[in-house]
């Protein structure tokens, strides 16, 4: 299985958790943001447009009121339905009046009367009319766009009734009504300055680029900033649509570029007043509100992956740490203190394991004193076991030579008996030196020898390098007795013990040899199956040596025999040279 | 744990770059009024919009451009058409002022080629609009086809004479590239179809040319037709056509809008006048020179065209405006 480090995972997660959050948050407000400014710019440029065409409305309303006021003008109806009554008195006076409406507004370009018959006033600018107008033709031209008690009104078109002018206007006309069934004899023609027409389209703010132009009723272009490029083809409208969309707003593309339409259809003139909205530019406190959040994302992309280290590591680290110190007891090293500098669960686990390793430190020395304890009761079980007869029989003699007046014998015997006791009973060590294990033994030889006069001898040879070397104590007496009590009790002359102690490498190999009667072969495998499987009835004391070694210098230690009945018998003891006073 | 490191640093590098990227953009962004305008320098052969309406179309038509594209336009030129000497200072001034580009409308044929040719050494685009430099020396020409306009106004005296009838051809300046082109294009068309007399020239005076057309229009009893290929000319030749009193049996053609030719127009003593477009020309001429700056390669000549002006189409809304340029302020 692939282990994965909580640090990386956490960080991981916090990234991705974060980038889906900004992308759903970045596309939730693009989408929201888009789409208030769209309705923003559309409402605004919406009550832009309404405006313009309220104040648009209420300039034509003033020339129909003016067209109004000139057809019940008494002088008006009778030059125009009473020719005869033409003259330059009337005019005069209708000049007159026309020119004082003109005085007061200087947006009114030219004030026209023509009558169905050819006749024409004019109050203009100028004043003359100009001669190669048929104004019989124009009067029917006027007439076919005109419905009786109802302004009409003209695009923007140039005037050409005016000698050697050619203004720019918007005309509105009015026929003098008659009853049913008769022709209008005349009718009065309103000429609004384009120009004024013309700036109040212009002054409308829609972006940098964005424009207002009008269309007529029919579709033909009132008002149009670029009106040559129009016609030049050099730049289209949606004229079609527009048309068809009356008041509201349209989408489109329009020469490469995204426009917003916005339409207000006026009932008065039947014109369209359009705004055009170029979408780049309303967009672009989009774009600036997109960049705003693309670098609060980076930033909080920086600071999540940050706040991700630092809490993983945070939390990761007391664990890597935890971790580090159970690898540490894994490899057997229960002597550590198991702490971690966070202050949460990974805290309490770190404080619960330390206190898991403890009680297992505390429970393996627990065991090992218990060990101890138990080997040590068993050695000491083991040295206690002195062979009780020696005792009898050594006070025996000590009371036989007592009796038989040998008080010298009897007080050396004692002597040395309890100089054997002594080193024997001595509490403490386990192990003495070589050399007072080789003190102990002669002390009981010579006892033994008391016992046995001529028919012991002994000699003790040991490497001198060996004598502080260490032994376990009352080790070598069990064989010394073994080999009087087996071998040269029972044999008839003198009987001798050698005990020599060499070294071996790291071992000390110790031989007990006799001269004695030996042992048969089923004997001496008894006495081994003996140092094997303890046996309670025989050798209890050569048993008792072999199992000290093992207990206290491991199996590969101990104590063999070799014997050839009739010539003798060795036991050959090996144990580790331990220079010193071990435990 | 190296290579994560590793990955992580990529990722801030990463990071870094897109910050910086957005920053740069942002900073944009947030600029909209870019200092990176382009600054366009359009020179115009007068700025004497009062007596020559024609270029105040033209710089009509270069306005909205700059205000379309967004770009800082300046237009200059002399007060008079016919100061040539005028116009090659004011086009090394603008030279030393080191604009994106230079819109040049060249008031002499000949005259304006070395200037010309400056403005190309020192790797300015240039473009010429309504008249042209002899040499190669424009990355683009913007302006009326003259061949085409001549055959529009053959085109046009086609309507009113027959075949075989007797016509005149009245140019300006000999030697004048508009006037020869216009006149071949006149020639070519009308070859074969009508009997043309010898080519008067009137030197762009009106009154030359009302004595040349009053002449001949009286010395030439079967005249049926006469073409006069720029302004002056037709206003004179329409002004001895009135005066003869035979406007019904000897058709006019001009070329160009001024008042006086359509008032002409208007009274039918000049039939059919061919117009150009001088708004468009300003227009396409900042438009394209904007095209040279962003490194594209515009068609080397554009034709703005012409339209052909008759008493009866003249007040239609496409043409009014053409005819009329709405007056502004100044």
């Amino acid at each position: 299985m692939k282990i994965r480090r909580i640090q990386d995972t956490l960080i991981r997660a916090f990234a991705m958790l974060i980038v889906l959050a900004l992308v759903l948050l970045g596309t939730l407000s693009y989408y929201y943001l888009h789409k208030i400014l769209i309705q923003n710019a559309e409402q605004t440029t919406m009550q832009l447009v309404s405006q313009l065409n309220r104040i648009i409305e209420n300039y034509i309303r003033y020339m129909d009121d003016i067209a109004l006021m000139a057809i019940n003008n008494a002088d008006v109806r009778q030059f125009m339905s009473r020719p005869h009554a033409d003259s330059p008195q009337l005019r005069g006076k209708i000049e007159a009046t026309f020119e004082s409406l003109r005085a007061v507004r200087r947006d009114i370009d030219s004030v026209f009367v023509i009558t169905r018959d050819g006749r024409a006033i004019a109050a203009t600018t100028g004043g003359a009319l100009n001669p190669t107008v048929n104004l019989r033709e124009r009067f029917r031209e006027l007439e076919a766009g005109v419905v009786p008690d109802r302004p009409s009104v003209s695009s923007a078109h140039v005037e050409n009734l005016v000698d050697y002018r050619y203004p720019w206007v918007i005309s509105l006309v009015r026929a003098l009504p008659v009853g049913p069934g008769e022709e209008s004899p005349g009718l009065i023609q309103v000429d609004l300055n384009y120009e004024i027409i013309a700036r109040l389209c212009k002054d409308v703010q829609l972006g940098t680029s964005g424009y207002v132009f009008i269309l007529s009723r029919a579709g033909d272009i009132v008002y149009h900033p670029r009106q040559q490029l129009i016609y030049g083809n050099l730049k289209t409208e949606r004229i079609a649509e527009i048309m068809s969309l009356h008041s509201g707003n349209l989408n489109a593309v329009v020469d490469g570029r995204a426009i917003l339409y916005t339409v207000v259809s006026s009932k008065d003139t039947g014109w369209d007043v359009v705004a055009v909205s170029y979408m780049d530019e309303l967009f672009r406190a989009s774009r600036q509100a997109e960049y705003v959040f693309l670098m609060l994302s980076l930033l909080v992309l920086v600071g999540a992956i940050a706040a991700g280290v630092a809490i993983s590591s945070n939390i990761s680290k007391p664990i890597e740490s935890l971790r580090h110190s159970m690898q540490a007891v894994e490899s057997g090293n229960f002597d550590i203190d198991i702490t971690v500098s966070a202050r949460n669960e990974v805290y309490q686990l770190a404080r619960d394991c330390d206190i898991a390793v403890k009680k297992v430190r505390d429970l393996i020395e627990q065991n090992r004193r218990e060990q101890e304890l138990k080997r040590k009761l068993e050695l000491r079980s083991l040295q206690a076991q002195i062979n009780p007869h020696f005792l009898y029989n050594t006070l025996d003699s000590i009371i036989w030579m007592i009796e038989l007046g040998e008080t010298e014998r009897a007080i050396d015997m004692t002597s040395s008996l309890a100089r054997f006791f002594r080193i024997g009973i001595s509490r403490g060590e386990e192990t003495i030196s070589v050399r007072t294990e080789i003190e102990y033994m002669q002390t009981y030889l010579e006892i033994q020898k008391q016992r046995y006069k001529d028919k012991l001898s002994y000699e003790i040879a040991f490497a001198t390098d060996l004598h502080e070397s260490q032994i376990l104590k009352l080790l070598l007496q069990p064989l010394v007795e073994n080999a009087i009590y087996h071998g040269i009790k029972n044999i008839e002359g003198p009987g001798l013990i050698r005990i020599t102690g060499e070294r071996a490498g790291e071992s000390m190999v110790i031989r007990i040899s006799d001269n004695g009667v030996g042992m048969a072969p089923d004997q001496l495998s008894a006495l081994r199956d003996g140092l094997i499987e303890p046996r309670p009835s025989n050798g209890v004391g050569v048993r008792n040596v072999q199992e000290r070694i093992h207990v206290y210098f491991g199996l590969e230690y101990g104590v063999s025999f070799e014997s050839t009945p009739g010539a003798g018998t060795v036991a050959t003891v090996r144990i580790p040279v331990i220079s010193g006073s071990a435990t | 744990m190296r290579s994560r490191s590793v990955l992580f640093l990529l990722a801030a590098a990463v990071l870094a770059a897109a910050s910086l990227t957005v920053l740069y953009r942002g900073a944009r962004l947030l600029n909209p009024v870019s200092a990176t305008a382009r600054r366009v320098i359009v020179i115009f052969k007068t700025i004497d919009y009062r007596t020559t309406p024609f270029w105040g179309n033209v710089r009509d038509g270069v306005v909205s451009a700059g205000e379309d594209l967004g770009m800082n336009v300046q237009i200059r030129g002399p007060a008079y058409e016919s100061d040539v000497q005028g116009q090659i200072d004011i086009v090394r001034q603008a030279m030393r002022e080191k604009p994106d580009a230079i819109v040049l409308a060249a008031a002499d044929f000949n005259q304006l080629v070395p200037v010309a040719q400056e403005v190309k050494r020192q790797g300015i685009p240039l473009v010429c609009i309504d008249s042209f430099v002899n040499s190669d020396d424009a990355d683009v020409r913007i302006g009326t086809d003259s061949y085409e306009g001549g055959q529009k106004c053959a085109a046009a005296l086609m309507r009113y004479v027959k075949e075989g009838d007797l016509v005149a051809v009245m140019s300006y300046v000999k030697g004048s590239s508009t006037a020869i082109d216009r006149e071949s294009g006149t020639r070519d068309y009308l070859d074969g179809k009508v009997r043309i007399l010898d080519t008067l020239y009137s030197n762009a005076d009106a009154e030359l040319a009302y004595s040349q057309a009053a002449r001949l229009i009286a010395e030439t009893p079967r005249l049926r037709g006469i073409v006069a290929l720029n302004d002056p000319t037709a206003r004179g030749a329409a002004r001895a056509l009135d005066e003869s009193g035979k406007a019904g049996s000897i058709a006019l053609i001009g070329f160009d809008n001024s008042l006086l030719v359509l008032r002409f127009v208007e009274r039918g003593i000049i039939r059919d006048t061919v117009v150009q477009k001088p708004f468009n020309m300003g227009y396409l001429g900042v438009t394209t020179a904007r095209e040279l700056i962003q490194g594209r390669k515009p068609a080397r000549f554009v034709n703005t065209g012409s339209v052909d002006i008759s008493r009866l189409n003249m007040f239609q809304p496409e043409n009014q405006k053409l005819l009329f340029p709405v007056t502004e302020g100044p």
